[in-house]
């Protein structure tokens, strides 16, 4: 058993976020307040889908007291009261950075890459079973050190953020240890084959990944689109060439693509899109979901 | 122009069938010798004219070879003041750099460049020409002038075991794209089918390597799609008979595609005899197969009908001599068991090439 609590430790050690660029920077303190934003906005749908994904474990227990163990974590994060809780907490952390409270709730301004990665998450759990599950859940065993660097770095290097906006970190400081014990202890308890080894270390590692890809998808709102060399516009037709197509436009598309120039970034694009555009609920999910069609036409490289 | 006008996006010039390459799978005619080049400087310039104001976007100079013709930069420079964007299809022989320089001055916009294989030895031997060094050095030039670079290798049975490195010459060349293109049993292709065709285990495993590589090359756009031989429905033709897409052969002749010269039943139209735009809009043979109406059955009542048009025409011609037939390529087709003896025997050992020079009646085995 030893063996498997090894793999699962080093694994973390080799592929938790603490090693993504994105996190190192934010520990560092050379975040702008711009991408904190983004950063907080963002992986709030993350924490959106954490009593999801509890409440679906639930379901594939038949063991009532691991229900009442683990319905907790819902508890942790939905709060006993109406605004009590981890979500509560982490929408007083976008308070604190100068989020607009109601558009970080309404969930519509969520980086694509970032949902795609969140939802990977959820469907995981959905279709795998409970130990596996509750494997995919022990990035827990490397988030509790990791918010106690956090909250150090936050209270030195991004002095204008409350200190109380920082209560989510503090929470999970003692929360997420003691989850992550629970869930360990469950699964050496329960990966009793080799074949639940590897199951267990497969789940993990995808786990791994979707947090890496998480903050990818967050890092992409920086990056800075640009129009390929080889298209060529026909302005008045409002179409793009490239040599192996041609797409026709609509006005929206040629004024997102007329500010691809290699300067704005994504987040700029989109906010121009949105001050032009205001009437229009979705623009920021339109303007996204545009820029990467067009990457993947090929019209669009990032710089 | 009435609300049937198709507009047409791409034209195909094949400016000469001559070339100094010759591939067992050449999609040009099997009568080569029964082709004059009719077409002068001023008529394709005309068509270029015509095909601007019909709406044309894309321009493919292609053959044959068409730097063969000397002509090309009068074209290119004419085609690139009608704002086409202008594309040259080319083995990379004979043209050289001075003239690439030439081309890319009147504003050529891309490139694709076709390899056989991704060693001299093997892409000679298929090109039945030597070839691929000066394809090497040609890829860099014109990767030096900042042309976009397309590569084009066709697939079959005999360098799919090759397909990592193919790729990865691609990405080395430069190239923003690699079209992978599978045999179409046209023409040569259908003359050597047997030494082609492609085993099943040998499809599964490219396909895995694709898919590979598409994450080790993510700035290259690889383009890869099981032949239909081995898949249970047709390939959409050119996303519809005479919809957006027109051929223009060496005499002249404006084609839907570059094979629907073989349905000797249709009558198309040339230039200059007839304007292009009464070429592509009313002659008889462009609209033979427009729209639904011609279809039998099993097509006729297919859900599939609008996404595959039912297949191919010549290849349904070719193997049912009946051009109205399904395409025997699909699992409905009364004919699909022609298809599926071809892939039993593809598990044999292949025979020797016919080389689409006529004068060399086979090939040796590779
Ligand atoms: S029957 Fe015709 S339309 Fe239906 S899938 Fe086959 S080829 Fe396509
Ligand atoms: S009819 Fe056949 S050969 Fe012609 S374009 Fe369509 S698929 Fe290709």
């Amino acid at each position: 058993m030893k063996n498997l609590e090894n793999s699962l430790k080093s694994l973390l050690e080799e592929r938790y976020h603490h090693k993504h660029p994105f996190n190192i920077r934010m520990h560092k303190g050379t975040l702008t307040k711009e991408e904190m934003k983004t950063w907080v906005r963002n992986r709030y749908y993350y924490q959106t889908r954490i009593p999801k994904k509890d409440s679906s474990i639930l379901t594939k227990s038949d063991d009532p007291d691991f229900r009442r163990d683990w319905v907790r974590r819902v508890r942790d994060h939905d709060g006993d009261e109406k605004n009590t809780g981890g979500l509560e907490l982490w929408l007083r952390l976008g308070d604190g950075v100068g989020l607009n409270r109601a558009e970080v709730s309404s969930l519509t301004n969520v980086l694509p890459g970032v949902r795609r990665a969140c939802d990977a998450y959820v469907e995981f759990v959905n279709g795998h079973s409970l130990l596996e599950s509750v494997a995919a859940s022990l990035t827990e065993l490397s988030a509790g050190p990791l918010m106690g660097q956090r909250i150090t770095a936050f209270e030195n290097y991004y002095t204008w953020i409350e200190p109380s906006a920082l209560d989510y970190f503090r929470s999970r400081t003692s929360q997420a240890p003691r989850d992550a014990q629970e869930g360990l202890e469950f699964v050496l308890g329960n990966a009793k084959t080799d074949k639940d080894h590897v199951a267990c270390v497969a789940a993990l590692t995808r786990k791994c990944e979707i947090l890496w890809e998480l903050l990818d998808g967050v890092e992409w709102a920086q990056s800075r689109p640009k129009i390929v060399d080889r298209a060529r516009m026909r302005k008045n037709e409002s179409m793009i060439v490239l040599p192996e197509r041609a797409i026709e436009l609509n006005s929206t598309g040629m004024e997102i693509l007329e500010s691809c120039n290699g300067e704005a970034t994504v987040n700029k694009i989109a906010e121009v899109m949105r001050n032009r555009h205001n009437t229009i609920e979705t623009v920021f999910t339109d303007t996204y979901e545009f820029l990467e069609k067009m990457k993947s036409a090929g019209a669009l490289e990032y710089i | 122009m009435n609300e049937n006008f198709h507009r047409p996006y791409n034209l195909i010039a094949e400016l000469t069938y001559r070339c100094p390459l010759k591939c067992p799978y050449c999609s040009n005619p099997l009568d080569l010798t029964n082709y004059t080049e009719t077409l002068t400087t001023e008529d394709w310039c005309s068509a270029f004219e015509q095909a601007a104001k019909l709406g044309v976007v894309h321009l493919g100079l292609t053959g044959g070879e068409p730097s063969t013709r000397s002509d090309l930069e009068v074209l290119v420079k004419h085609a690139s003041e009608l704002q086409l964007y202008t594309h040259l299809v080319t083995a990379g022989m004979p043209i050289d750099a001075k003239r690439l320089a030439v081309l890319a001055k009147y504003g050529l916009c891309s490139v694709q460049l076709s390899v056989q294989d991704s060693t001299p030895e093997m892409s000679d031997t298929i090109a039945g020409t030597k070839s691929f060094d000066r394809k090497r050095v040609f890829a860099e030039e014109v990767r030096a002038l900042d042309l976009p670079l397309v590569l084009n290798v066709v697939l079959h049975r005999q360098n799919l075991e090759n397909l990592p490195e193919i790729i990865s010459m691609a990405s080395y060349y430069g190239a923003h794209r690699l079209e992978l293109a599978n045999t179409q049993y046209h023409g040569w292709a259908l003359k050597n089918r047997a030494a082609l065709l492609p085993t099943l285990d040998q499809l599964k495993n490219a396909s895995r390597v694709v898919q590979d590589s598409r994450l080790l090359y993510p700035e290259m756009e690889i383009l890869f799609v099981l032949p239909d031989y081995y898949s249970e429905r047709p390939k959409p033709c050119m996303g519809g008979w005479a919809q957006n897409t027109m051929v223009i052969t060496p005499n002249g002749r404006v084609l839907p595609c570059h094979n629907a010269g073989t349905l000797t039943e249709l009558e198309f139209w040339r230039i200059p005899e007839n304007s292009l735009e009464d070429c592509w809009t009313i002659s008889p043979g462009m609209n033979t197969f427009r729209g639904y109406e011609w279809m039998k059955d099993p097509c006729r009542s297919c859900e599939y009908r609008e996404r595959d048009f039912g297949g191919c025409r010549c290849q349904a011609f070719a193997l049912t001599g009946d051009m109205n037939a399904t395409d025997p390529a699909c699992s409905l087709s009364p004919h699909h068991p022609e298809i599926e003896k071809a892939r039993d025997e593809s598990i044999q050992s292949a025979p020797s090439f016919v080389y689409r020079d006529s004068a060399k009646k086979t090939g040796g085995q590779i």
